[in-house]
């Protein structure tokens, strides 16, 4: 048998004299992670990872056969009713693709309690917001392809929300959906904004994001950091904490094969845009809250003023959330600490309850 | 119609055999699998001396005898309660014809069970060989109860050309041994033995989690990698395990594996594919997962929630397994000879002929009566008057066994949009039964006279117009 | 797996480690196998269908009788591109529309009544599909046709 552990060795260092990789190499084999009681949130990124691969692979197979165009709907009908285990393939897109959101989020609600954007790791911080919005625009472009009438009436009223900013109505018209009304020459855009544009620049976002945790390594909390030296605990990267990454992976994939498996993605009637919106049209429940409170606030402030308070309301906490590094810094004292702690709580729950009572309101 | 119908809403009878079936399994192939484990780790511990090793053993044995002693045997009652309310006929069958094999199962688990409480409280009591016998004893008896119940359990699918011959004559106990080592006995015997020793793997790496891995990281490691092996021949053997069981399979029913292939829309037959899917995918990701959790120097890491993520992934793969085996002997409970809701296969003809609420002992003369009037009045040309009260009594008996109006299997989302007449149609399907009708795959034939297929074309237009399709 | 100290007998270890690291190749082939069927059956499926589609024995044409004389009508035949002529004395022509040139897709000129491929210039004769100039090296393939009461029946010869 030939041995492969130094035929290996002498294509490492064939490879190494023309590319240079040691000095990379080991600095990534003295990568530690640190091992304490909140360690389990450091899987988070990682299942983020791993189900945005797995929205690639998918992805890639159903453009094997989808068709962008009039002929959309009957494209994913065949995906889900006729071609070998099209189904399958749907389904692990639309749910991984939830998943994935669901996974963002308790990442960066994590990042946010452990502080970990704080300095050095602000620009982690801003690079994560920037994937999360990208996510969210995959998501919103992505339920429009199957040109089925859940994704058509969503999309309609989705776009319709930012068309009460005066001024908008023009630049979304012309740009965003193609006409007045959502059409093939809406989804022709979000097609290529889901395949083209979002991955172009998710791609090297994400390259930079991850190349920052390398270079700045997992943050510790607070609590952590407090201990002396000599009592924190930490594992190798490579092999120890990779593998044990390798493993949640699995059981992440396994749970995703179940939700595909037995609650597989049906197809609604094909779209038409004559008919009413269904009673209880409602966002997927990632814009929920934003949906719900929008809902709530048109109560109070009625009319287009209602709606520029709202969407007003959104911009001013987004930037408060992305400036947080900017205020909760690590030269702070403990009150600034709390005060940031308290806001994010503060965001939890609401966005939480939002949703909640989004659904029960639909329902 | 001799026994009266267990009404389950949401969940329907069935589900709730299989919820219960399903921890009975997790726990009683951990019973079997650990009666390999117990003695042969001890044979290990004693052979090198390790008292440590024997700490952590006796605490595995207890809460060993605790899990199996309590909730596997309350279990495996609670299955014979379900069975029994869900499928009386069925069980009714499986009690005449197998008593033997059942009493001969019930020595062999209290046996079992006074051997395991010996093993445990007899520790440290009785010199080391003699406790080491009772540990063997007690795992051969276990395998034994297993090796018993696998029999009654395979008969179902595949009771032999020599008893559904003999079916009906009286003479059946006369192919009692082909019945009991009918063609999918081996090699379910093999793929069950293999989940116990994985079992024992599992529940093993539980208890080996639980050892404080900073003060004593050499043993915590030494058990963990001594645990995982556990899973390995399951692992390399239930491919080809697997291939063996689905060869003897009758290949009508094994092509309903290939039903979900290219389609998944309701009402199409496709759970099977998709069962199987799933059961692949677990039962790599189980022990892939414990391998990666516990490589290089993860061991003295492994901690309690990744093992008990492991068990409940193995949970998963225990519940695929039996719903694909279960789902494998659609329409019959008892292969070729009884469907799922307790026509018997011969008596189809009769009851056609008679109807099928003629036997049942459960209706009131008036009602009998209403229903022969009403017959007589159509055989001489009146005009029909819906029935649905008499249809609800036929959707009891023949469909409730696996339908819920609202749960699993909704029968009111099945007939979604359907009117009198479409439903009426689907019904004569069924109750044709021919060769090339869709529904036989899955589905018994509908039995009874053709008011009786009326009435229940009655009841179920009645409850799909109470909810109109969105 | 590093558990060397628990084993007796190194000698035998050795062996069962080969064995058993074969096994676990061995099943771990058989997963990978069953996990990439789906996929491969996916990519496969439309190849199937072309296949099903080519062994298609007939075609059956309805209301051919709307057809002007002299027209042709194109249809698929196993998936590939075909014509029916209906001259001008009333007889049809069925056969291959696949230019046996570089397989383009030839067309029937009703005004000089011939086949002609706009590709490279070949030309057929619209009663045999015999290749007259051009560059075609051989025939278009005819098909056996049978018209009734409007409804054209079209099968391989």
């Amino acid at each position: 048998m030939p041995d492969f552990r130094s035929l290996l060795g002498a294509a490492y260092e064939w490879v190494d004299e023309r590319l240079g990789l040691k000095p990379i190499v080991e600095h990534a084999m003295e990568k530690r992670v640190p091992e304490h009681k909140h360690s389990f949130w450091y899987y988070w990124g990682g299942i983020c990872l791993f189900l945005f691969l797995v929205q690639v692979l998918t992805g890639v197979l159903l453009m094997v056969y989808y068709r962008p165009g009039p002929d959309a709907y009957d494209s994913v009908r065949q995906i889900t009713y006729e071609i070998q285990f099209g189904w399958l393939i749907r389904s692990l897109h639309a749910w991984s693709a939830n998943l994935m959101i669901f996974a963002v989020f308790v990442h960066m609600f994590s990042v946010f309690f452990m502080k970990a954007y704080r300095n050095p790791r602000e620009f982690g911080w801003w690079t994560g917001l920037g994937l999360l919005g990208l996510c969210m625009v995959f998501g919103f472009s992505g339920y429009l392809l199957p040109m089925d009438e859940l994704a058509f009436f969503a999309t309609r009223v989705g776009l319709a929300i930012p068309e009460t900013i005066p001024g908008m109505s023009h630049i979304i018209s012309a740009v965003l959906r193609g006409g007045p009304e959502v059409s093939s020459a809406t989804l022709q855009r979000f097609f290529a904004l889901h395949v083209v544009v979002l991955p172009a620049l998710f791609a090297p976002l994400l390259g930079i994001h991850l190349w920052l945790v390398q270079k700045h390594g997992n943050a510790m909390p607070p609590s952590e950091e407090a201990k002396p030296l000599a009592e924190r605990k930490s594992v190798l990267f490579f092999p120890n904490f990779a593998l044990r990454d390798m493993a949640v992976w699995l059981v992440v994939l396994n749970v995703l094969a179940l939700l595909a498996v037995f609650s597989p993605w049906q197809l609604d009637a094909q779209a038409d845009a004559l008919k009413s919106a269904p009673v209880g049209i409602h966002p997927e429940w990632y814009f929920m809250s934003q949906f719900e409170a929008l809902k709530l606030l048109g109560r109070v402030i009625t009319g287009t003023l209602g709606e520029i308070v709202g969407i007003g309301m959104f911009t001013l906490a987004l930037v408060m959330w992305a400036l947080v590094p900017l205020f909760d810094t690590r030269t702070a004292g403990g009150r600034r600490a709390r005060q940031t702690t308290y806001f994010g709580l503060l965001i939890l729950i609401a966005l939480i309850a939002l949703t909640i009572i989004g659904y029960l309101e639909v329902a | 119609m001799n026994y009266p119908i267990w009404d389950v809403p949401i969940l329907g009878s069935g589900l709730v055999i299989a919820m219960i079936a399903i921890f009975h399994v997790f726990v009683s192939h951990f019973a079997v699998g650990g009666g390999f484990y117990l003695p042969m780790t001890e044979t290990l511990a004693l052979s090198k001396g390790r008292k440590d090793w024997m700490v952590i053993l006796k605490k595995h044995a207890k809460f060993f005898l605790i899990l199996t002693g309590v909730f596997g045997a309350l279990t495996g009652v609670g299955i014979w309660f379900a069975i029994g309310n869900a499928s009386p006929e069925g069980t009714s069958t499986l009690i005449h014809y197998w008593v033997f094999a059942w009493g001969i199962e019930w020595v062999v688990f209290l046996v079992e069970l006074s051997s395991i409480a010996a093993y445990y409280y007899l520790w440290n009591r009785v010199s080391d060989s003699l406790h080491l016998q009772l540990g063997w004893f007690y795992g051969v008896t276990a395998w034994l109860s297993l090796f018993l119940i696998n029999g009654i359990l395979t008969f179902m699918l595949t009771p032999s050309q020599a008893w559904l011959e003999a079916a009906g004559s009286g003479q059946e106990t006369f192919a009692f041994w082909s019945a009991f080592f009918n063609p999918t006995f081996w090699p379910s015997l093999l793929v069950r033995t293999l989940i116990c020793i994985s079992m024992a793997g599992v529940f093993a790496l539980v208890s080996a989690s639980r050892i404080n891995g900073e003060q004593q990281p050499e043993l915590k490691t030494e058990m963990t990698l001594w645990a995982r092996r556990w899973l390995l021949p399951a692992f390399i053997l239930l491919p080809v395990a697997m291939f063996w069981y689905l060869s003897e399979v009758p290949p009508a029913q094994r092509a309903l594996l290939s039903l979900g292939v290219s389609t998944v829309g309701p009402g199409l037959f496709t759970v099977l594919t998709r069962l199987a899917l799933v059961f692949i995918i677990s039962s790599f990701a189980t022990v892939a997962a414990v391998y990666l959790f516990t490589s290089q120097r993860n061991a003295p890491g492994f901690g309690l929630g990744s093992a008990l993520t492991v068990a409940a992934m193995a949970y998963l793969t225990i519940g695929s397994m039996e719903m694909l085996r279960e789902m494998l002997r659609k329409p019959y409970v008892i292969s070729q000879h009884m469907f799922s809701n307790g026509v018997r296969k011969s008596a189809v003809a009769s009851i056609n002929q008679q109807g099928y609420l003629a036997t049942t002992i459960w209706v009131r003369p008036e009602e009998r009566a209403r229903w022969a009037a009403a017959d007589e009045a159509a055989a001489h040309g009146a005009p029909r008057v819906p029935d649905p009260v008499r249809g609800e009594l036929i959707f009891r008996g023949e469909c409730m066994a696996c339908h819920t109006m609202d749960g699993y299997r909704s029968m009111r989302k099945l007939m979604k949009g359907r009117d009198s007449k479409g439903i009426s149609n689907m019904l004569n399907v069924l109750h044709d039964y021919r060769e090339d009708s869709p529904y036989r795959v899955f589905m018994p034939p509908l039995v009874g006279t053709q008011a009786e297929v009326e009435a229940l074309a009655d009841y179920l237009t009645v409850k799909v117009a109470e909810k109109p399709a969105k | 797996m590093s558990e060397a100290p628990q084993d007796s007998g190194q000698e035998s270890s050795i062996s069962r480690r080969v064995f058993v690291r074969t096994g676990i190749a061995a099943a771990g082939a058989c997963y990978a196998a069953a996990l990439g069927y789906p996929i491969y059956q996916y990519l496969a499926a439309a190849a199937q269908k072309a296949e099903v589609e080519a062994s298609v024995k007939e075609v059956v044409l309805n209301d051919v009788d709307k057809l002007p004389a002299p027209a042709a009508l194109m249809f698929k035949f196993s998936g590939r591109p075909a014509m029916l002529i209906r001259h001008a004395d009333g007889s049809w022509t069925a056969l291959s529309a696949v230019c046996t040139h570089l397989g383009c897709t030839v067309q029937f000129d009703p005004g000089k009544d011939l086949i002609t491929c706009a590709c490279h210039g070949g030309v057929y004769n619209p009663n045999t599909g015999a290749n007259i100039s051009g560059p075609p090296p051989k025939p278009l393939t005819l098909f056996n046709v049978v018209v009734n009461q409007g409804k054209a029946v079209i099968s391989r010869a």
